[in-house]
């Protein structure tokens, strides 16, 4: 129909396309949406850890949470574990759990930290010794993505892809098209017109999606959207990566490890049927030979069983930064062909959905809003990814190790400036909503109290008055929750492989809706 | 067959326990044991009944939940469809065994063969991993205390009822929706006539003995069968 703007076409399948498809035909079902990926393109599938907002995507996609789980050999992520990210000594280790502290109640929550023995996170939230037992976050029993904690997920990047393809092609009318783009048809930087396919020819859309990763077909190639590079906060580039199979009744870890070294940190993502495994590193500072050494002394201390002969680690190299544009004209950039800073705190697949999310309330009626638009997103995703390498290098900053690579972390002239004026606030204040004031912020006050006091900053001197009574009530909270659930939850190993025990008896959903 | 064991911190640290409500987990009953402590809490829900034992003439109080055997109509799936749960129900697996020495208190045991025992890691620990008490155990236990309390108490609170004279055998029929009529006999309820011709010295004596309030919410309760009926004709209406 001649005067609509509703044709989106998206350019590349694996997590971006795939996720970004199912997300915006279920949240615009108004929209025409075909993906086109070719068929011979191997996806990266190394972001394998995903935030608790995944749960409302799923959901919002119309997946079961049983067949989620099943379907991706996922299991439950409840934050992330920091090994020797202090000093690199026996024991140094903290938690940022994805449950935040009661947030009104900083000070009394504060006080309680400091009234008791345990952890930061230990004291926050009954999470820490929920994860240290290898406790799922719900029972089997209750409804769909609810949970006693706040969880997100680890899964098998490739199957999560094919089920989302299956999702989006039989329930949510999303074309899908094997072929490989030949052309961008349009004037060079400017709006595209029409992709032209090797086999089906001419396809023509109101807007483009290029999710075709770190080839950046549209969104580099085409509009010519420059590249801004972080490498100079953020130094790591590598990474080596091998799934390791378990054991049968192996426990399943409830966070992603991630274990420093001398030139990065190694990430220990913990599935029903394996383990994937990655070294990440800074080519400055050590060679891929050194970090195949790292990666495979981690694999002999931690899973003994493995036989290491047999594993043939991927190497992966990653640009730092992101683009000058995400938004261009009539294209806009979704996955690695936006941008892609370490692995760190997983933050690659939530920036897929913010994306998604933003595009879906937002899509215009007509080109003539296109421009205003683009605007509005690109200063929200430039403030976003500002935030993410921020967060990412309070990290690196409050370590006390001694390697090259941790020293130079700590040169002032790599730090940004906003993290240095944070860091001289948080003397005197803990990091509170006035530090992060927008509404959807990519990194909460909470999860910066998590990294700040889990490696040990100073707690500010001086608080506001809380009595003893109150931090005293305030932790005996925290510990009666905490023996409930320990008493109350499953290991996430009796949870994941009850799913798959029953799978059998159940009949196959979906076969005629 | 029940298997009976003394429950230990050493014996059953790793034992989870299903909580969650379930007919094939021995809630799939038309009624249950109830003490008069509970009355109170009952009468919010559930019409309370008293059944005779032929053998001894003494009576029982019961929370009802259905009409016929077996059939809970606070129950649906794994959903208990009442604010409250009686005790008799909540406290399974576990009972209070007699005590180690005369004179002690009792001890909590548990049925080993009870479907509520769990053996799959699912379900609610008894004791943490070192074998002190979870926050659920220490629930049970005091279930468990006012349960045998209550019991204790139990019989002279019957022995009141029938030295008034307040029970009276009741039977109910009542029309349903699809035509068909829903019986129940041979439970008895308080006799209001009786109750109303009680003399202040009568009154005086249950309530001091703390028997006027149990008396008047077992009256209360009577208006549950309203509900209790609805739900039977919900059921009958959704095949």
């Amino acid at each position: 129909m001649p005067g609509t703007f509703d044709k989106v076409a998206i350019v590349g399948g694996g997590t971006a396309g795939w996720l970004s498809a199912a997300l915006l035909a279920a949240r615009r079902p108004d929209l025409s949406i075909t993906l086109v990926e070719a068929p011979d393109i191997a996806t990266i599938g190394v972001g394998e850890g995903t935030w608790p907002t995944m749960r409302e995507s799923l959901r919002s996609i119309g997946i079961s949470e049983t067949e989620f789980l099943r379907e991706c050999d996922a299991s439950f992520k409840q934050g992330s574990r920091f090994d020797g990210w202090v000093d690199g000594s026996e024991g140094d280790s903290y938690l940022h759990p994805f449950t935040a502290p009661p947030a009104s109640q900083t000070p009394h929550v504060l006080a309680a930290f400091r009234a008791s023995e345990g952890t930061f996170a230990q004291a926050m939230s009954p999470q820490a010794e929920v994860c240290a037992r290898d406790l799922a976050p719900r029972q089997r029993a209750m409804p769909d993505y609810a949970g006693a904690l706040n969880y997100g997920y680890h899964l098998d990047a490739g199957k999560f892809a094919e089920l989302l393809k299956r999702h989006a092609t039989t329930r949510l009318g999303v074309t899908h098209i094997a072929d490989r783009v030949e052309k961008v048809i349009g004037e060079d930087g400017g709006a595209i017109e029409a992709l032209m396919l090797a086999e089906t020819g001419r396809l023509v859309a109101d807007f483009f999606l290029d999710c075709t990763g770190m080839a950046a077909l549209l969104i580099g190639q085409h509009c010519g959207s420059g590249w801004v590079d972080r490498s100079d906060v953020s130094f790591n580039d590598r990474a080596l990566a091998v799934q390791v199979p378990v054991e049968p009744g192996s426990p399943i870890a409830s966070q992603t490890v991630g274990s420093a070294h001398e030139a990065g940190w190694l990430w220990d993502i913990a599935l029903p049927t394996r383990r994937g495994i990655g070294c990440v590193y800074s080519s400055r500072f050590i060679d891929d030979e050194r970090a195949a050494e790292i990666l495979d002394a981690y694999i002999a201390k931690n899973l003994p069983h493995a036989d290491r002969s047999k594993l043939a680690p991927r190497k992966l190299a990653f640009p730092t930064g992101h683009r000058e544009k995400f938004w261009n004209g009539n294209c806009l950039a979704v996955g690695m062909s936006a941008g892609f800073i370490e692995p760190l705190e997983a933050s690659a697949i939530v920036m897929i959905e913010l994306s998604v999310k933003a595009l879906a309330d937002n899509f215009p009626a007509s080109e003539a809003a296109l421009p205003a638009h683009a605007e509005r997103f690109n200063q929200l995703f430039h403030y976003r990814w500002d935030r993410i390498v921020d967060f990412l290098k309070l990290h690196y900053v409050l370590s006390q190790r001694e390697e090259p690579y941790w020293v130079a972390h700590r040169d002032a002239a790599s730090i940004p400036d906003r993290v240095q004026q944070q860091l001289a606030i948080w003397r005197d204040q803990p990091p509170s909503s006035w530090d992060f004031p927008q509404v959807d912020e990519i990194f909460s006050a909470a999860s910066q109290q998590y990294v700040l006091y889990g490696m040990g900053y100073d707690l500010p001197s001086q608080s506001p008055r809380v009595s003893d009574t109150e931090a005293a009530r305030r932790t005996a909270e925290v510990r009666e929750k905490t023996r409930g659930l320990c008493a109350a939850l499953p290991t996430n190993r009796v949870y994941l492989d009850a799913l798959t025990n029953t799978h059998a008896d159940k009949p196959q959903k979906g076969e005629f809706a | 067959m029940a298997n009976h064991q003394v429950l230990t911190g050493e014996t059953h640290r790793d034992l989870r326990i299903h909580t969650q409500p379930n007919a094939a987990r021995g809630d799939g009953v038309m009624a249950t044991l109830i003490i008069p402590e509970e009355f109170r809490r009952v009468q919010g829900e559930f019409p309370i009944v008293f059944r005779r034992n032929q053998e001894d003439d003494s009576f029982a109080a019961l929370a009802l939940f259905g009409f016929e055997s077996g059939e809970n109509l606070y129950l649906d799936g794994d959903k208990w469809l009442a604010r409250y749960r009686p005790l008799t129900l909540a406290i399974q697996p576990f009972l209070i065994g007699p005590p180690a020495q005369e004179g002690q208190e009792g001890q909590v045991h548990i049925d080993m063969d009870h479907p509520r025992i769990s053996d799959t890691g699912e379900g609610t620990r008894v004791f943490d991993e070192d074998g002190g008490t979870t926050p659920y155990l220490e629930q049970i236990a005091g279930q468990l205390g006012e349960l045998h309390m209550g019991h204790q108490g139990s019989a002279t609170f019957i022995e009141a009822l029938k030295r008034y004279d307040l029970l009276e055998a009741f039977s109910l029929e009542v029309p349903l929706s699809d035509g068909s009529k829903q019986s129940l006999v041979g439970f008895h309820i308080i006799n209001e006539t009786r109750l109303q011709q009680l003399d202040a010295d009568a009154l005086g004596e249950l309530h001091q003995s703390g028997y006027l309030m149990p008396i008047f919410m077992a009256v209360a309760s009577i208006s549950n069968f309203t509900t209790l009926v609805e739900r039977k004709d919900a059921k009958l209406n959704d095949g």
